[in-house]
């Protein structure tokens, strides 16, 4: 019942100066949390901002860890000074402490030590160094560190997502860090774009654009903005998904007859049709090991989520319960699907055991959309409608810890980056 | 309590900074891009807006006269870090020259100089009668638009260099992608019904907006049920 308590904790996150895109609100949360004391890093590199605050909002928002109050703290000069009974009596498991030092060129070192405060012994010692630029990506990686130490399984606070946003006339491509600081527009366009699909090394990102009044699926690359239209036929072109090994990707056509899925390898245009028949086919995605291809059908009267066999094999129905799934995402490990259900006329997000085929509802919102798998796989990244408004957030696998992101704009269809 | 206050407090004042922050940085970024691919067709059209416009001006900016994006890209500069390549820089503002990219081709203004009767462009024409609407998840013509489909028809018969695009729609329910397929249905759907009555395939392309161009724009079932629509568009509108 924790998350009836609806513990709202709004953390103030990042510079001094307000850059935050987004405020983070925890509407539930995992029943042990584990208490942590983080100390603020003793910063003698000019102009470094405190890692500790990054971390600190990682992990307090994650819904599985309570900060023990350090504030006023200061690092000591070495890990020698810590005394972990006074943090233990303080209430704190585990204490992060770190320094970021002046480097050579204008860098910084950032070094840290995490200590268990109960066993009084040391879990982790690391050291990094990085650019003033690189300082948040740094603090991520910290917190991906205590995150794996503490709880013996990898964090996701280092992470890359993507998503639309939509202003007054105009639609905005970008990418931002996990903790949606670091938003970096990467198109804009006054016509609709939609269906981002990172390529499985994080390079690229297909997406769709209406800029030719019709959807045409388009490839950018992130490193210096080319982009390409790789699919522009007759009728409609969309729902890009990149195959595991990032040459081809899957694309919905309508050129031949109603929405068909189609395998085409971008830089040689070469073209091979997968489905056929009149039942709409769209929403192609791949297991992780490239053995599966997930899709949504109506091919049994309504829409649900099929998967072939590939090369071309056999197909068969995934999804029963409900007159409603689609969106099919699937964790890193390939054993659970995320997809988007209907309820009692709800679109929620829901996940499904492939091994048991054991389906769960995680959100209780009405307009849930476009869900993906973190990096760890423990949690959901999806966008519903609050207020009229599109926003951002985060479920566990297990549906204990949910967040919402919330920013200024109306944003949809996150997608987590490899 | 006092401190649960003060946080929340001090939540709202971030949450309002972070707003403004977030609209100006936002603008503060894409200016340097505007410059790039000035005279900008992007900052000056909007979603509205005729394109044909916005096209001829850039391409009259540009030497080689080739047609330019109204969509802008922006490079992800990689910060130089040892340990992680996360986040970006600031990035430099560059313009979409470079990839040809054509602009929507708006051209083929052919006249359509028919009888005052038939005149998509009169609204006392039948022609003016643009929308088709439909029922939830399906893509049947309903009877009510016999009238309707058979006007257009016979003046796509007699105007055989006009093209029309059958632009299907959905409500906002569900998957993006799933209800880009449905508008693409029943685009479909008036696509088989005047090609039925004689209309050639070359002058017709069935395409679909999804739920991205609602003409309703509330959350109910009476927005939803005007945004499933097909909207035949004669080309050069």
């Amino acid at each position: 019942m924790m998350h009836r308590l609806l513990l709202v904790v709004l953390l103030a996150l990042a510079s001094p100066l307000c850059m935050a895109a987004m405020t983070i609100e925890i509407v539930g949360g995992a029943l042990n949390r584990v208490p942590v004391a983080i100390l603020p890093f003793s910063l003698s590199a000019p102009g470094a901002t405190d890692p500790a605050v990054v971390v600190s909002g990682d992990l307090g928002r994650s819904g599985y860890f309570r900060l023990v109050d350090s504030q006023g703290v200061v690092s000591p000069a070495s890990p020698q000074g810590l005394s972990l009974p006074t943090w233990k009596s303080r209430g704190a498991d585990a204490v992060l402490m770190g320094q970021a030092l002046p480097a050579a060129n204008g860098r910084i070192e950032v070094r840290f030590w995490l200590f268990d405060a109960v066993r009084q012994s040391q879990l982790a010692a690391l050291s990094y160094t990085t650019t003033p630029a690189g300082l948040r990506g740094v603090a991520h990686r910290i917190a991906d560190v205590v995150h794996e130490k503490l709880l013996g399984e990898p964090g996701s606070y280092s992470g890359r997502i993507a998503y639309i946003l939509k202003r007054p006339g105009r639609y905005e491509l970008q990418v931002a860090d996990a903790d949606s600081e670091n938003a970096i527009t990467v198109a804009s366009s006054p016509e609709p774009l939609i269906s981002p699909a990172w390529s499985p090394d994080g390079s690229k990102l297909a997406y769709v654009s209406f800029e030719d009044k019709k959807p045409v699926v388009y490839v950018q690359h992130l490193a210096d903005g080319g982009r390409r239209a790789v699919a522009r036929f007759r009728g409609s072109n969309s729902a890009p998904a990149w195959f595991p090994d990032g040459r081809r990707l899957a694309v919905t056509l309508s050129k031949d007859e109603t929405s068909q899925i189609y395998f085409m390898n971008p830089d040689t245009g070469e073209l091979t049709r997968f489905s056929r028949g009149g039942a709409l086919d769209t929403e192609p995605v791949f297991s992780p090991n490239g053995r599966w291809m997930y899709f949504t059908s109506d091919r049994g009267g309504s829409p649900q989520i099929y998967r072939a066999e590939l090369p071309g094999g056999q197909v068969s129905r995934v999804t029963f319960e409900g007159g409603y799934n689609v969106s099919p995402a699937l964790s890193p490990d390939g054993n659970n699907l995320a997809f988007v259900h209907r309820r009692n006329g709800k679109f929620q997000i829901a996940v499904m055991d492939l091994n048991t085929r054991q389906m769960q509802v995680l959100t209780d919102t009405a307009l849930d959309e476009s869900p993906s798998f973190t990096s760890n796989g423990r949690m959901i990244l999806y966008a519903t409608l609050v207020n009229g408004r599109g926003v951002l957030a985060t479920v566990s696998v297990d549906g204990a810890v949910r967040q919402r992101l919330s920013q200024s704009g109306d944003l949809r269809e996150p997608v987590w980056g490899p | 309590m006092k401190s649960l206050i003060s946080a929340l407090v001090l939540a709202g004042l971030l949450a309002g900074c972070a707003d403004t922050a977030t609209v100006a940085s936002i603008e503060d970024r894409a200016v340097p891009s505007k410059d790039a691919a000035k005279p900008s067709a992007t900052s000056t059209t909007s979603a509205t807006t005729a394109p044909g416009a916005a096209t001829t001006a850039a391409d009259a900016a540009k030497p080689a006269g080739k047609p330019t994006s109204i969509v802008e890209t922006r490079p992800m500069v990689e910060p130089d870090t040892k340990v992680a390549s996360l986040g970006a820089s600031q990035g430099v503002a560059i313009g979409p020259d470079g990839k040809p990219l054509a602009a929507a081709g708006q051209a083929g203004t052919a006249g359509p100089g028919a009888a005052p009767v038939l005149d998509p462009k009169n609204p006392a024409s039948p022609l003016a009668q643009r929308v088709l609407r439909f029922e939830y998840d399906s893509a049947a013509i309903r009877d009510e638009y016999r009238a309707l489909l058979e006007a257009h028809a016979q003046y796509l018969k007699q105007e055989k260099a006009t093209k029309t695009i059958l632009q299907g729609h959905a409500d906002e329910r569900g998957s993006r992608e799933y209800n880009l397929a449905l508008g693409q249905r029943r685009a479909e759907s008036v696509y088989k019904a005047l090609s039925l009555l004689g209309v050639a395939d070359a002058q017709m392309e069935a395409v679909s907006f999804g739920e991205e161009k609602p003409v309703a724009e509330g959350h109910d079932e009476e927005a939803w049920q005007q945004n499933r629509r097909v909207e035949i568009v004669y080309e050069g509108e």
